[in-house]
């Protein structure tokens, strides 16, 4: 059956991984019949590169509007209440976001019957809560961890804004199952898709370790070269290549040479072949404090690496079946991420073993697979 | 569309709730489900309301009727599955309702997991409560989406969720098993979810709140009236138990019959034993008659499985001893009580002798010494106190006579012994009424009293506020105070008339005093009505306390107390300090002191401070402590109560602060005060940013961390080790560090020398060192060792303490003869000794200070605490009892360096390998010499035995005070 599905994003562009997601999912549901129309909600500063210009995409783009809303604080409280432009600013909100809601109410007004909307983040949701949603089936999504969302503002507003849509998608049946405790018995779950499938796997013939992440905090690249401090004396015909590049460059490198790690590890920098790296490696490690589904993991697997990784994330736990087709560590813990890569560099029957399993089994991310379950979900939503 | 679950909703005379349940299926996300209403003969029009419910949504609902009253809910809920036409089935009790997205849930579960039967989670609403209360059945089982493969895989789900209504069954299921409730007894539910629960290939639990079963709570007193049908109900339970198990039996399932056996003693018979003490003579015995020939069929071994008063009922149930079974059941309903004399065989405690001792399984069900009742201190112990008669004189006048359980014959018979009885209102009491006692005799295991109260002279209560009046029996021995209450067994209360009383607002509020019985079994008395124009005026009261007004004043009353939470909260308190306290001036001289967060006076912060007192230093100085009184403490400083005001005032005002763990994280360090942090021990585990706690924070966690790590200002340290890892892993800056060694430790440099030359190898004890030996009643021939083990808090979570990892009595058989043991557990353990090894091995966790006992121990035991890197000092044998080590040292956070290869003493990992390292210490002790020498050098260099001298120098001295 063809659909008519919206996506509403915080932006049609904006630079970042729900961007990159939205995209693939428009091309994938177009191509599969579907008529899909990406809606941002607010232009952006920091465009994405989406491959062509967006009106040249197979699928319709809209911006509601180029300018962002003004911000505002709370209503609650008695200091809000006597705060006189405080409250102009928010009535300008508000009358600004009734505006676009009723763009919103048209769009969907218009949609045939089995038209689905698909809110990327809950910002946008807060917008699409003032729209008339009564035809259309509406999907909330949240492309973040649990943990991850708890200590931001979002915790509140995810439990808000998407607690009567029809379903609450996170990225694992962990992360949902930490949402329903939370009272939302409506969430579930849908994992993103791999982003390509290398057509050739990593030979694994170089002794190298491979990292791939903006160097940023985020990515725990300093608790990476602590394990490998630990890891590296044990290998010395070994080395660690560390790509990307971030605002922590300068600090880590720093951090590697009082390790006394120069020898053995190699600044790569940020890299447009992605494919073409991965198949110079033999193992691939991740070292962040927190992620959502990386996808850097589905894309070294696909690659048929073997992982090493922390598990921060119900994301890594799902991606990884430790021991079968990678290896965890629990989080923080560079010394036992240091055995995780002692055992595979140490090894090379059990790489070639788990390389393969990996390779194997990040097949349930095909992008077949998705659009399946998606289209699945769809039907399942209108019983 | 095909129907994808029908709901079958069973009702018995319930007309006004059906349409509400019948509403929330129809309200139900997934639309593809259809309701079927299995009416039991209702007399009260259930069936028109079905009948009417079906016409307004045809194709949606289904009204059946029974041909006759079944009187219970198998026979409709097994109609209804045979006119389900669902691909799924679930149930629905006419007075519950289904959560919005329950079907919707259910169905995604079993569609993705093929399972036969999916479950969720049911909350019990109990609607008449003012707060709305929510109780979650048995949330733990629902923490998380599972699919088991078989129930064996979590017996918990069988024995505990035993409900039929909060699941989902595949209709097909039902029919090829041939799944029915069991019709004409009570409590079908369970066998029907046992059978389904073994026939099921697949079973999925989800999180998901999915059943509101409504409760009606019938009121907290507990009557024999409304008990004695309970008979009948118990009865059919014993019979559904049966059977389960006979299924079981069938099956093979030997592991659900264990634990459904221990969930027995655990839940089923407390539930029945708590009511017990008030059921009559002849109830009790149909009980027992019922109880027992199930009770025999238990496996011996869930005994252990029980908690040990569990097990003692049981036991005392299936021996019929009532004298003894009853106290019992009062401590099952009140934990904490001591409900009988105790009797002490062969250094062991015991529940009970009554013959039951002669037989080894009494003597193993029966032995309580684990519950610590003979080290506990006399004023927190509460006894019971059996109410022996109730009477009035009509006139308001009540005489009552009790008698107080004395264990172990704690209370001695010289005692001076004083008590009075003491009426309080249970919620916000304005005044105590007290009834002086009439006679209080000891007579051995009990303590006798007689009192008599003129409640309707003197008893004044305000009325409305105070509904509820608790009564207890304060009794003083020699001079300590204990308090107990007034248990009520059997029909005592039967014949009791209500009391006339004159409440202060007005008669008209309430005119009476009832007594009752507690939930917990206790005596208390209740305000009611009884002239016609108090009834009316207490209608009146009520309604309008449920009204607006008293929406009102409730809300005025909980915003007071929530402004009052305010300001002492620690928030408020936070901002408090940094706003305005750190603006007092700085006061010169002023030295605040903690040790480990204010738990002790010790360690080198108390060792710097005597050493001050010595050298007459002209200093004010302050001491924080923790809990409720601050016991042990220096007199002749100001004491002042952590997190309390004048502690942050002091703080704040400091010039010194002087501790060895840390002030609170959250209060900043003014400039002007000099932080000097002594810390508390070389590092053996990996601490600070090694260790993975920290690691994993983000940058700006981990520079708040660095923030309050930077208020040290002086830093001690023992070693360059210390400088490798602590001063390393807190990132402390060189010139932070103080190689000074410490404080504390100087003591037992000076016991070293003082050890050689005056033969500590003798063991001949001299000055404060045989003091202590003394006042611990340790003889002179003894030698005596330490055991003192590193904290183990959250591996086991065990809450009833710590477990000694060896079998003392073992020990004092095997070396009982040769030493004195010493066992102090870390401050946040407590260890329970039995009787047996009294005065063989000695509880030393309340002492505040480890030096005078590390001076007092001629070998120290421990595992992996720092204690460790002191004792060494000593040049003492050292035992190295590590019977964890391989858990500790990979799956916790990690070591600096393995204590296998570097310990200055034997390393044994068993208890027998303990016992004969203990047996040979002079071999451990020259054997070690030198390891012992290399282990001072290596991890205590600094210590010379004059710390404190040079602090004070340092930061005191110049005679400029």
């Amino acid at each position: 059956m063809s659909r008519e599905i919206f996506f509403v994003c915080n932006s049609v562009d904006e630079l970042g991984g729900v961007t990159t997601w939205t995209h693939q999912m428009a091309r994938l549901f177009t191509e599969r019949g579907h008529r899909v129309h990406v809606i941002g909600i607010t232009g952006t500063d920091v465009p994405q590169d989406l491959g062509s210009p967006l009106a040249e995409l197979p699928y319709a783009t809209t911006t509601l509007s180029e300018t962002r809303p003004p911000k505002a604080g709370p209503s609650r409280g008695l200091r809000a209440k006597v705060n006189v432009a405080e409250a102009r600013r928010r009535s300008a909100r508000e009358a600004g976001m009734r505006e676009q809601a009723a763009k919103l109410t048209a769009l969907f007004r218009a949609a045939g019957e089995g038209a689905v909307v698909i809110v990327t983040q809950v910002w946008a949701m807060e917008w699409v809560a003032l729209a008339d949603t009564t035809g259309p089936t509406v999907i909330g999504m949240s492309h973040e961890s649990y943990e991850y969302s708890r200590a931001t503002s979002r915790f509140r507003r995810v439990k808000e804004f998407y607690r009567d849509v029809d379903r609450l998608l996170l990225l694992t049946q962990e992360d949902a199952d930490l949402w329903i405790l939370q009272g939302l018995d409506n969430a579930g779950f849908m994992p993103n898709p791999l982003p390509f499938w290398p057509e050739r796997p990593s030979p694994r013939e170089e002794k190298a370790v491979l990292s791939m992440g903006r160097l940023a905090d985020q990515k725990g690249i300093d608790m990476l070269l602590d394990a490998w401090s630990e890891a590296a004396p044990l290998h010395p015909d070994w080395t660690l290549k560390i790509y990307g590049s971030g605002e922590d460059e300068e600090t880590l490198r720093k951090q590697c040479t009082s390790l006394g790690l120069d020898g053995s590890v190699r600044w790569m920098g940020s890299t447009s072949d992605v494919p073409g790296e991965l198949r110079t490696g033999s193992v691939f490690v991740q070292s962040s404090r927190g992620e959502g589904f990386p996808l850097a993991l589905l894309e070294a697997m696909a690659t048929a690496l073997p992982c090493a990784a922390f598990d921060c994330a119900p994301g890594v736990r799902e991606i990884i079946r430790d021991g079968e087709d990678g290896l965890l560590a629990s989080l923080g813990n560079t010394t036992e991420l240091a055995r995780r890569l002692d055992e595979l560099m140490s090894d090379r029957a059990l790489r070639d073993r788990m390389g393969e399993a990996a390779r194997r089994n990040v097949r349930r991310y095909g992008t077949d697979e998705t659009v399946r379950r998606w289209e699945e979900l769809f039907a399942f939503l209108e019983r | 569309m095909e129907t994808d679950i029908s709901v079958v909703v069973i009702v018995y005379n319930d007309a006004t709730r059906l349409p509400t349940a019948v509403s929330s299926v129809l309200a139900q996300t997934l639309r593809a489900v259809e309701v079927v209403i299995v009416d039991d003969c209702s007399t009260d029009g259930s069936y028109e309301v079905a009948q009417g419910l079906a016409a307004a949504h045809p194709g949606r609902v289904r009204a059946l009727r029974l041909p006759e009253n079944s009187g219970g809910c198998g026979a409709p809920r097994n109609h209804g599955i045979e006119h389900a036409r669902g691909r799924y089935v679930m149930f629905l009790d006419s007075d519950d309702e289904l959560e919005r997205n329950a079907c919707r849930n259910m169905l995604e579960a079993a569609d993705r997991s093929g399972a036969d039967l999916v479950s969720g989670l049911c909350v019990r609403v109990h609607v008449d409560s003012r707060h709305g209360k929510r109780v979650e059945w048995y949330p733990w089982l629902y923490a998380r989406t599972r699919t088991l493969d078989s129930i064996a895989e979590l017996p918990d789900l069988f024995v505990f969720d035993t409900l039929s209504t909060n699941k989902c069954y595949r209709r097909d299921f039902l029919l090829e098993h041939d799944l029915r409730f069991p019709v004409g007894i009570h409590y079908e539910d369970l066998l029907f979810s046992a059978r389904a629960y073994l026939a099921a290939d697949r079973i999925t639990l989800i999180p998901n709140r999915v059943y509101f079963w409504n409760v009606v709570e019938k009121g907290g007193e507990r009557s024999i009236s409304n008990r004695r049908h309970e008979i009948a109900n118990f009865a059919h339970r014993m019979e559904i138990h049966r059977r389960i198990d006979e299924l079981l039996a069938e099956r093979g399932q030997e592991e659900l019959k264990f634990r459904k056996d221990v969930k027995f003693l655990k839940h089923d018979l407390v539930l029945h034993l708590r009511d017990l003490p008030l059921l009559d003579t002849e109830y009790r015995h149909r009980f027992a008659e019922l109880a027992r020939p199930y009770i025999a069929t238990l496996d011996p071994a869930a005994y252990e499985e029980a908690q040990p008063i569990q097990a003692v009922c049981a036991y005392l149930l299936d021996r019929e001893d009532w004298e003894n079974l009853l106290p019992a059941a009062d401590t099952l309903t009140n934990r904490d009580k001591i409900s009988v004399p105790l009797v002490e065989r062969e250094g062991r405690i015991y529940w009970c002798d009554a013959g039951h001792l002669a037989d080894p399984e009494g003597r193993r069900i029966l032995d309580v010494t684990d519950e610590g009742y003979h080290v506990r201190p006399l004023p927190s112990m509460f006894l019971r106190n059996r109410l022996t008669t109730y009477e009035d004189d009509g006139r308001g006048t009540i005489r009552l006579t009790g008698r107080v359980v004395n264990p172990l014959g704690r209370i001695a018979p010289g005692a001076r012994l004083r008590g009075q009885l003491e009426f309080r209102a249970r919620r916000r009491s304005l005044r105590t009424f007290r009834f002086p006692l009439r006679t209080l005799d000891h007579t051995g295991e009990f303590i006798d009293w007689a009192a008599e109260a003129d409640l309707a002279g003197r008893l004044r209560p305000l009325g409305v506020i105070d509904a509820v009046w608790d009564v207890r029996l304060v009794l003083e021995v020699d001079g300590e105070r204990l308090r107990t209450r007034l248990s009520v067994d059997g029909p005592l209360l039967d014949r009791a008339e209500r009391l006339r009383v004159r409440p202060r607002l007005t008669r008209l509020v309430a005119d009476r005093l009832e007594p009752h019985v507690s939930r917990r079994g206790h005596l208390s008395f209740v305000l009611t009505s009884r002239g016609p124009a108090a009834r009316r005026a207490r209608q009146a009261v009520d309604a309008a306390v449920a009204g607006r007004a008293g929406d009102l004043a409730r809300a005025g009353v909980r915003g007071a107390r929530k402004a009052r939470r305010r300001v002492d909260s620690g928030d408020t308190k936070i901002r408090t300090y940094h706003a305005a306290l750190l603006k007092l001036p700085v006061r010169k001289g002023l030295v605040v002191f903690e040790s480990h967060l204010g738990k002790q006076y010790s360690d080198s912060p108390r060792a710097i401070y005597e050493e001050m007192r010595r050298r007459g230093i002209d200093f004010e100085p302050v001491w924080s402590y923790a809990g409720r009184k601050p016991e042990g403490f220096p007199a002749d400083a100001t004491l002042v109560r952590r997190w309390s005001w004048p502690y942050l005032r002091a703080l704040a005002q400091a010039e010194f602060w002087i501790d060895n763990q840390g002030f609170p994280l959250k209060l900043t360090k003014r400039p002007e005060t000099t932080y000097l942090q002594t810390w508390h021990g070389s590092a053996l585990k990996r601490m600070g940013f090694d260790e993975p706690r920290h690691k994993l924070q983000s940058r700006p966690e981990q520079e708040r961390y660095q923030q309050v790590l930077d208020r040290f200002d002086h830093f001690l340290i023992r070693s360059e080790h210390d400088v490798r890892t602590l001063a390393r892993a807190l990132r402390l800056r060189e010139e932070v560090l103080l190689r000074t060694g410490y404080p504390r430790n100087d003591a037992l440099v000076a016991g070293r020398s003082a050890g050689h030359s005056a033969g500590h190898r003798t063991g001949h004890r001299t000055g404060r060192t045989a003091e202590l030996a003394a006042e611990l009643g340790i003889p002179e021939d003894r030698r005596v060792l330490l055991y003192a083990p590193t904290f183990r808090g959250g591996t086991s979570g065990r809450a009833r303490g710590f477990e000694l990892p060896f079998d003392v009595e073992e020990f004092t058989r095997r070396l009982g003869d040769r030493y004195v043991l010493l066992v102090r557990s870390h401050y946040l353990d407590h260890v329970v000794l039995p009787p047996s090894v009294r005065g063989r091995v000695l509880d030393v966790t309340g002492h505040h200070d480890i030096t005078p006992l590390l001076l007092l121990a001629d070998a120290l035991v421990t595992d992996y605490s720092s204690v460790m890197f002191d004792y060494a000092l000593l040049d003492r044998p050292m035992l190295f009892y590590a019977y964890d080590w391989e858990e500790y040292a990979n799956e916790t956070r990690g070591t600096y360096f393995d204590l296998r290869e570097h310990a200055p003493g034997p390393f044994v990992e068993t208890e027998e390998a303990l016992f004969s390292a203990l047996a040979d210490l002079k071999a451990a002790d020259t054997e070690y010499a030198a390891a012992r020498h290399r282990f001072v050098t290596e991890y205590g260099e600094y210590d010379r035995g004059d710390a404190a001298r040079t602090i004070v120098d340092m930061f005191f001295g110049g005679g400029r005070r």
